[in-house]
């Protein structure tokens, strides 16, 4: 249950980032995109259902992504989400607040 | 994030769509997350990607972004609400109720007063128009007119009676003497045909006429062919010029006419005395108010100076310039306020009532409210379910307060002057029924607060482990004492207020009138003033009248007179007096003027104080003779008789010879007697009472005492009057009681509804009395139950209870007796002989109060003392 802590510690807003990101490479289902983030990760970002649905629909509702139902690797049918024109753009926007952050936090951290 | 709106307006747009396909996307939700499980376990086998999370949370999450969740909270709030309405059917009914009476009577009010204080007058730019105080000859109309540079003034008379003849049958109207420019100074226009032309109010030009538009409808059907043509009033032809639009009502919705008024110095009566007239003006561009203010006063000394008889040096001395809308309101804005405060004491005793019951039944639910925390409803959620509740109860309070609104604006509105411009007008409108929801809401709020928060402070484990019976925190319980003590002040300042006007109202139906208006009729018979011109044909009229008058079966006697004590008419006359000549310090004296036929003070029964009556043998041709008053014989010979001494009309040579003296009559209202600026009553025979031109009063009232008042005798003496000439309008036969109790319809109304205010006042708060001691008995039946087992007698355990609700009745009382006191001041001008502070009223209403609110408590304590201690005891 530990690691299960750390991915619900993730900062606020960054699953949608890593969202975005991950489906820059094409379309993916959830599936996909959770196993994707934890094979990138080292398995240390461990998305759960709980999480990764609602910000999915989040996602959706907000424009930046779009479904289609299609057939997974293993032929059955699954909901493939791709990144719009507007969700490349927020991709955009997040990476460099989130930067920003992780910049002030390092100087924060790194005082002398 | 301050997204652009085109993309917040985009995702409110996918928000709509995705609620309404709730239904496809839980179902390919629930295939994703299936898809998701099946995944894991086929990859690798259960062991790989741990599962995280639920899908039934995910679920949830996703459910609620698809949906408007806090409307959704919102009708399920409300769904929730309704049921708990329907399963107390009279708690609710009462609290609509009581809520009705507060927001419906708020509604009236509110309208009457948009329309009379707030609404600016119907006409262009308002806030321009003035009114110069006081009231002036005609004479100061050019002399101002001529000499203002800050306004353009305007003279706009009261209104008099004008005979309509000539088009069905004869009509008596009221009609408006103005001067020509008084439509372009007040920014109104005529519906159709023209306004008065500059020049029409010279002599020889004057002969035409404006209708309001009701009159035009009324008498000549709304025929448009009537512009230009020549009409009858008062036996004189005028060409109808003009027809002012619906609604038009300047000086008063009373006035169906404007006639110019005539400016004529060769007539010297009418140039500089009779009917003196308002000022009006409208603010020149760039003109301030005060330099208006200061322009005014300034020419009122000047114009002081040029009359051509003495004036008072004080004359109009206090005369200044008021806005128009101002002066339009002027006396019944006392009269507004007080039904405002009064009718928002009711809404506030409305309102503690509804907390109280809240409160009551907030601490009764508290084990259900536990419950629903245990089962995870926040703080904040159980306390906007009790507030949708509350405020539910208002709504609907609202809904029906708007119909009582209607009811009681008719009500309100007879109280005030009927003939205020702009008080038809008055409607509970759009305007009022969005203020009074708002206040519905404000009401909901205000009286579901406080129970909202009480209950909200739940103990769990406390609440569940005893039921929930014995927990109700002190606090809460102080506070509900306190709201049902501020009702029961409340109440009691209404009730004084109502006991007050009652007491006045007995004092009034018990004063002596100075005359006995029992078993008389009365009806006013009104001939042009061309027809009496020459002084015998009316006196013809008058005599033949008379003679059929007393022949007609039933009738004992007849007279005539030109006024019934009451009536509302005000006729006086400037009086030379013998002994008191005229200086600038003291210039004639008004007299109130009765020209009477001889039989007047017999059917009337005014008692005679020294000398003799009037007799037929005072004729035209006779000495002239007079009666006066007590009153005046004390105010002019405090010392001596006046019998002997001699009075005249101002306008008169001849002296008139006192012959006697009568017993002062209450002409002018019931409180007052006589007008404040007259000392008192001349009576002269009707035949010797024409003026110097020769001019005979022309309307006159017949007045016949009868053996008993029955429709056959008035029919008789209706036919008798109406028989005369076709020419001569008629009014209606009217019993001179109602005429008396007419003249204080308008006090009366007003007492009764403070009376009624009063009442919905006490039934309140003793319903809020009951409620309070109800919930106290059960709170504590415990404990009761715990003092009977012990030994209490039942005795005993009334007093307990009594006392209890005593405390918070005396509490009450004497919070109501202070604020009583304050307030009741402001009622001081509706008084008649009873001070704000009678110690009287005060006490019986001090009495009432504890009676009821000691029968209220009564109930409960009785309940009290049935309490079966095995039973309570073993309850929990």
């Amino acid at each position: 249950m530990g690691e299960s802590k750390r991915a619900s510690e993730l900062l606020p807003g960054t699953l949608d980032m890593l969202i975005l990101r991950a489906l820059i490479g094409g379309p993916m289902h959830g599936y996909g995109i959770a196993s994707r983030l934890r094979q990138v990760s080292d398995d240390v970002l461990q998305v759960g259902e709980s999480s990764l649905y609602p910000a999915l629909q989040r996602l959706l509702l907000n424009g930046w992504v779009k479904a289609e139902w299609g057939a997974s690797e293993n032929n059955r049918r699954a909901r493939f989400y791709s990144l719009t024109a507007t969700g490349k753009k927020q991709l955009v926007l997040e990476r460099e607040e989130f930067a920003r952050m992780v910049e002030a936090i390092q100087k924060v951290l790194s005082m002398a | 994030m301050s997204a652009p709106i085109s993309s917040w307006l985009a995702r409110a747009g996918r928000r709509v769509r995705f609620r309404w396909q709730r239904d496809r996307l839980d179902r390919e939700l629930r295939e994703e997350l299936a898809f998701h499980l099946a995944q894991i376990q086929a990859e690798d086998n259960g062991a790989g990607l741990a599962r995280f999370g639920s899908s039934t949370l995910a679920h949830e999450q996703c459910r609620d972004l698809w949906s408007f969740m806090s409307l959704e909270r919102f009708w399920q709030d409300l769904r929730y609400a309704m049921r708990m309405y329907a399963r107390t059917p009279v708690f609710t009914g009462v609290s609509i109720l009581s809520l009705a009476l507060g927001i419906g009577g708020n509604a009236a009010m509110l309208s009457l007063i948009n329309t009379l204080l707030v609404r600016p007058l119907p006409y262009s730019q308002p806030e321009r128009l003035l009114r110069i105080t006081g009231i002036f000859p005609r004479a100061a109309l050019p002399f101002f007119q001529t000499r203002s540079h800050s306004m353009e003034i305007a003279a706009v008379s009261v209104g008099s009676s004008f005979n309509l003849t000539g088009e069905g049958s004869a009509l008596r109207v009221t009609g408006s003497f103005v001067s020509p420019n008084f439509l372009s100074v007040l920014g109104a226009y005529a519906e159709i045909g023209r306004s008065f032309r500059p020049g029409e109010e010279l002599p020889g030009s004057d002969s035409v006429v404006i209708l309001s538009h009701g009159l035009w409808r009324e008498r000549f059907a709304a025929d448009p062919g009537i512009l230009g043509r020549v009409i009858q009033l008062d036996g004189a032809g005028r060409q109808v010029v003009g027809i002012m639009p619906d609604g038009f009502a300047y000086p008063s919705s009373q006035v169906q006419l404007w006639v110019p008024m005539r400016l004529d110095p060769a007539r010297f009566a009418e140039y500089w005395g009779t009917e003196f007239v308002p000022l009006l003006g409208r603010l020149q561009p760039g003109a301030s108010l005060a330099e208006a203010q200061a322009e005014s006063r300034s020419l009122v000394t000047q114009f002081r100076g040029t009359f051509p008889y003495p004036m008072a040096r004080d004359w109009n001395a206090d005369s200044t310039v008021i806005p128009l809308q101002r002066d339009i309101v002027g006396e019944v804005r006392g009269k507004l306020i007080i039904l405002l405060s009064s009718v928002a004491l009711v809404l506030l005793i409305a309102c503690a009532n509804v907390a109280s019951l809240l409160l009551s039944r907030a601490t009764t639910r508290r084990r259900e409210l536990a419950l629903r925390a245990a089962l995870g409803a926040g703080k904040a959620r159980i306390v906007r379910q009790l507030l949708t509740e509350s405020v539910g109860l208002a709504l609907a309070g609202a809904g029906l307060g708007v119909l009582v609104g209607s009811g009681a604006l008719s009500i309100f509105k007879s109280l005030l002057p009927a003939s205020m411009p702009g008080m038809a007008q008055a409607a509970i409108d759009w305007q009022v029924v969005l203020a009074v929801s708002v206040l519905a809401v404000a009401t909901g709020l205000a009286s579901g607060l406080a129970p909202a928060l009480s209950a909200s402070q739940v103990d769990l484990a406390e609440t569940i482990r005893t039921g929930g019976q014995r927990a109700s925190s002190g606090f809460w319980s102080r506070v509900r004492g306190l709201i049902v003590a501020g009702e029961v002040a409340l109440t009691l300042v209404l009730l004084v207020s109502a006991g007050l006007l009652l007491r006045s109202l007995a004092k009034l139906s018990s004063v002596d009138l100075g005359f006995d208006p029992a078993r008389v009729l009365a009806v006013q018979i009104s001939p042009n003033p061309v027809f009496c011109a020459g002084k015998t044909g009316c006196l013809a009229l008058y005599d033949r009248l008379l003679e059929r008058a007393a022949a007609i079966p039933g009738v004992r006697d007849a007279a005539a007179a030109n006024s019934v004590p009451l009536d509302g008419q005000v006729p006086t006359v400037p009086v030379d007096v013998e002994d008191h000549p005229r200086t600038v310090d003291h210039p004639s004296p008004m007299l109130w003027f009765g020209a009477v036929s001889p039989e007047y003070f017999r059917v009337l029964n005014v008692s005679l104080l020294g000398g003799r009556y009037l007799t037929r043998a005072d004729s035209l041709q006779s000495a002239p003779v007079a009666l006066i008053s007590a009153s005046a014989a004390r105010h002019f010979w405090p010392n001596q008789s006046a019998i002997g001494k001699h009075i005249r009309p101002s306008s008169r040579q001849a002296w008139s010879t006192i012959v006697g003296v009568v017993a002062d009559v209450r002409h002018y209202t019931l409180s007052q007697g006589l007008p404040g600026f007259v000392p008192g009553a001349i009576y002269m025979p009707y035949a010797q009472s024409a003026g110097e031109n020769g001019q005979m009063p022309t309307a006159m009232t017949l007045l016949a005492s009868v053996h008993s008042d029955d429709a056959r005798t008035r029919n008789a003496l209706q036919r008798l009057a109406e028989a005369q000439d076709p020419n001569l309008p008629v009014g209606r036969v009217r019993p001179a009681e109602e005429i008396v109790s007419g003249s204080i319809a308008d006090f009366r109304s007003t007492m009764r509804v403070f009376l009624g205010f009063a009442l919905a006042g006490i039934v309140l708060a003793s319903v809020g009395i009951y409620g309070l001691m109800s919930y106290w008995v059960s709170q504590r039946a415990y404990e009761i139950g715990l003092r009977v087992a012990i030994g209490a007698t039942r005795t005993r355990i009334l007093a307990l209870i009594l006392g209890q609700g005593m405390k918070i009745t005396a509490y009450g009382v004497i919070g109501g007796i202070l604020v009583a006191v304050v307030l009741t001041r402001f009622l001081a001008a509706f008084l008649y002989q009873v001070e704000a502070t009678d110690l009287l009223t005060f006490a019986v209403v001090v009495a009432l109060v504890t009676a009821v609110a000691a029968i209220a408590t009564a109930f409960p304590a009785w309940r009290a003392t049935r309490i079966d201690p095995v039973k309570s005891l073993r309850a929990d």
